[in-house]
């Protein structure tokens, strides 16, 4: 009989650690008192401290909000950054170097800069997150369109499943560039990172989580929340009920749709022996 | 780890449309290199391109899928009676069960290129070039589920030069945990100018044809390719003769665009995927190595050959037959060393002519006929992404 771990959701893995950045919060706190209904003072841009300041000053904005959730995710879930599997996920990608590169292409396709260019990768977080880190795990970088955060929170399950390491799953959109507003609705860039590690190795986790692939012909849309509606249109925003029954110490499930007829089924059971909120990073 | 039945492949790439016209050229020596030809790119180096991709047409179902990518993608799994395994592969197991993992490093960005070059007025796209789902990463997982009615997950991988052999190891994790019972893993992609002008400005192009471990190496072809393979849990596929036994997945933690200087990231690679198959380096009997003609590349890579192998080992780069296929080339390898294994006929490393007196390890220079019951196939990445994958027969 074949194994069917998630299937028969035999397998849950706690959350670990969690990571936001928008132009709206800059961190879990920020983001945890906005779900509370209190006002932040938001205008930083994304740090990425963890990136030493030569590389910081060649990695591209989209590579800083990566690196800025990831290392909030591992900080709260106690875990040394260079211990962690990567799996990120986009839709697009580095919208701003893709117009960069299309507008330098159709324009004097010899000015192009080495540097953008070996940033244009997928997969240029995750470069620069093991290059600062020093973590030699697997790195994905995958894409599934509108359900790329869904796929990416089922590659990264099985990846700390199948491993039995601890998997930072992150995901992105950045705001359309002009010429991409015509056909890529993201207006407010937002990004998260979810530390998933196994069952009873983080001392206190958020929660556990637990997944379920489900055949489903319905089509159905993605998820979206009433309650910041101004990140309608950013794939990523499918993930922020999840985010906000984590901050708020809910039970929460959703089914996200991943193909035609496939539907990723989610759990989140908080942990009851911390209140999230008042968690805080260790610095 | 569970060994994965390997069924039906198949490849395209400037050596061959199909397996048999790549077998050919590999047999007769002949290069699908050729001087940079394409009209829209004036850069002296070689390509290798495949003939007559702008005339494929995709199928009425996917018309809004169209770019040369996806064409790619089409052309490539017409060939060797891949739709027709697909449908056989429906008949035993359900749709839903059966994922799509494609691998690319650019996807469709040649469609993204050609958008910009004819923007209106106001920097918006024409009309004709408003395809969201063309101008994203996941644009051939896309197009090939909606061309194949293949129903379970589908991702895209894009981790550069990496991206289609990480796709074997998705699929046994997938196939592992129970979430499907076969996929169709895949590997895409095709010129553009955002990689012939982006491996420019890096100068790892090179003005002749690439000559992997040569003394005189001087850069990289870029070149265009698609191979499709379906795998799946042991006792699916009643004909399979072929097994992928391990992968291995690391990160160099070293530098965006420059390979680790000793390796590191590349002897993780081989080692995990060597442990996953429980085999040991002695057991492997030819590698087909990553072997781009870059300098630094080749040097490194024959460094770690040295490391872990004796020269029993054979080893061999095909890049002088189709060009560094980036995205594509983790599949179209491992495809390549998948017929060297059923038939016996290893590939030697065309244009080598002169090795690298510093050479640690002898590259065959020559095809050679010889029994491979274990390969391994080398994939490294831009990021210091790298992957490598351990294939071996089945009995029976």
């Amino acid at each position: 009989m074949p194994r069917s771990c998630l299937g028969d959701r035999v397998d849950s893995l706690d959350l670990a650690g969690v990571g936001i950045w928008s132009e709206r919060f800059a961190s879990w706190d920020q983001f945890s008192a906005i779900v509370r209904g209190e006002s932040v003072d938001m205008t930083s841009q994304p740090q990425a401290k963890l990136i030493p300041p030569r590389d910081r000053r060649r990695a591209s904005m989209f590579v800083r909000m990566a690196i800025e959730v990831m290392d909030h995710a591992c900080r709260m879930g106690r875990v040394d950054p260079s211990s962690v599997a990567t799996v990120f996920g986009s839709s697009l990608g580095d919208v701003e170097i893709t117009d960069y590169m299309c507008s330098a292409l159709a324009r004097e396709p010899l000015s192009m800069s080495p540097t953008r260019f070996h940033n244009s990768v997928h997969n240029a977080c995750s470069g620069y997150w093991s290059i600062a880190t020093g973590a030699h795990w697997p790195a994905n970088a995958v894409s599934a369109y509108d359900h790329s955060p869904a796929v990416a929170l089922l590659e990264g399950a099985v990846l700390a499943i199948e491993e039995r390491i601890p998997v930072l799953v992150a995901f992105q959109e950045a705001r359309a560039t002009h010429t991409f507003e015509s056909i890529f609705p993201a207006r407010n860039p937002l990004s998260i990172a979810m530390l998933l590690m196994q069952t009873s190795v983080c001392e206190r986790p958020l929660g556990t989580l637990t997944l379920a692939l489900e055949h489903d012909s319905k089509s159905k849309g993605l998820p979206v929340t009433p309650r910041l509606p101004e990140f309608a249109g950013t794939f990523t925003a499918s993930m922020l009920d999840m985010l906000i029954a984590a901050a708020e110490g809910s039970d929460y499930s959703e089914r996200f749709p991943i193909s035609h007829s496939s539907t990723l089924a989610a759990q989140f059971s908080p942990s009851h022996l911390v209140c999230s909120r008042h968690r805080e990073l260790p610095t | 780890m569970n060994p994965l039945e390997i069924g039906a492949y198949t490849c395209t790439s400037a050596a061959g449309i199909g397996l048999a016209a790549m077998k050919r050229s590999i047999a007769a020596r002949e290069s699908g290199l050729r001087p940079n030809d394409l009209a829209v790119c004036g850069l002296d180096t070689w390509i290798g391109r495949v003939d007559g991709i702008e005339k494929v047409e995709i199928p009425a179902n996917a018309s809004h899928l169209l770019s040369r990518n996806n064409q790619l993608a089409w052309l490539g799994l017409q060939q060797d009676g891949m739709l027709d395994s697909i449908e056989r592969l429906k008949r035993t197991v359900s749709v839903e069960r059966i994922g799509v993992i494609m691998g690319t490093s650019t996807s469709s960005i040649g469609r993204t290129e050609e958008a910009f070059a004819n923007l209106l007025d106001d920097e918006q796209m024409a009309p004709e070039f408003r395809q969201p789902h063309v101008h994203t990463l996941h644009s051939p997982g896309i197009f090939v589920a909606a061309v194949t009615g293949l129903a379970g997950p589908s991702m895209t991988i894009s981790t550069a030069c990496s991206s289609s052999a990480k796709v074997f190891a998705s699929a046994s994790r997938w196939i592992g945990q129970g979430l499907v019972d076969a996929v169709l893993v895949g590997g895409v992609d095709s010129l553009c100018l955002s990689t012939l002008y982006g491996f420019n400005s890096l100068e790892l192009i090179s003005a002749n044809p690439c000559r992997p471990f040569d003394r005189r190496r001087d850069g990289i072809n870029v070149g265009e390719a698609c191979g499709y393979c379906i795998v799946a849990r042991r006792g699916t596929l009643p004909d399979a003769r072929m097994l992928l036994l391990g992968y291995g997945e690391s990160s160099d933690a070293h530098h965006m665009a420059h390979p680790h200087p000793d390796g590191l990231g590349a002897l993780l690679a081989i080692d995990r995927a060597l442990e996953r198959a429980q085999l040991s380096a002695s057991d492997i009997d030819y590698v087909n190595l990553h072997g781009t003609a870059t300098p630094a590349n080749d040097s490194i890579e024959n460094r770690v050959l040295a490391r872990r192998f004796d020269s029993r080992t054979k080893a061999s780069s095909t890049k002088g037959w189709t060009g560094h296929t980036l995205g594509a080339a983790g599949i179209l390898e491992s495809i390549v060393t998948l017929e060297a294994m059923r038939t016996g006929d290893m590939p030697g490393t065309l244009n080598l002519e002169e090795p690298d007196p510093d050479a640690e390890f002898p590259i065959e220079q020559a095809n050679l006929a010889m029994d491979i019951r274990h390969a391994i196939t080398n994939s490294f990445g831009f990021g210091g992404n790298n992957a490598t994958l351990v294939l071996g027969r089945s009995r029976g």
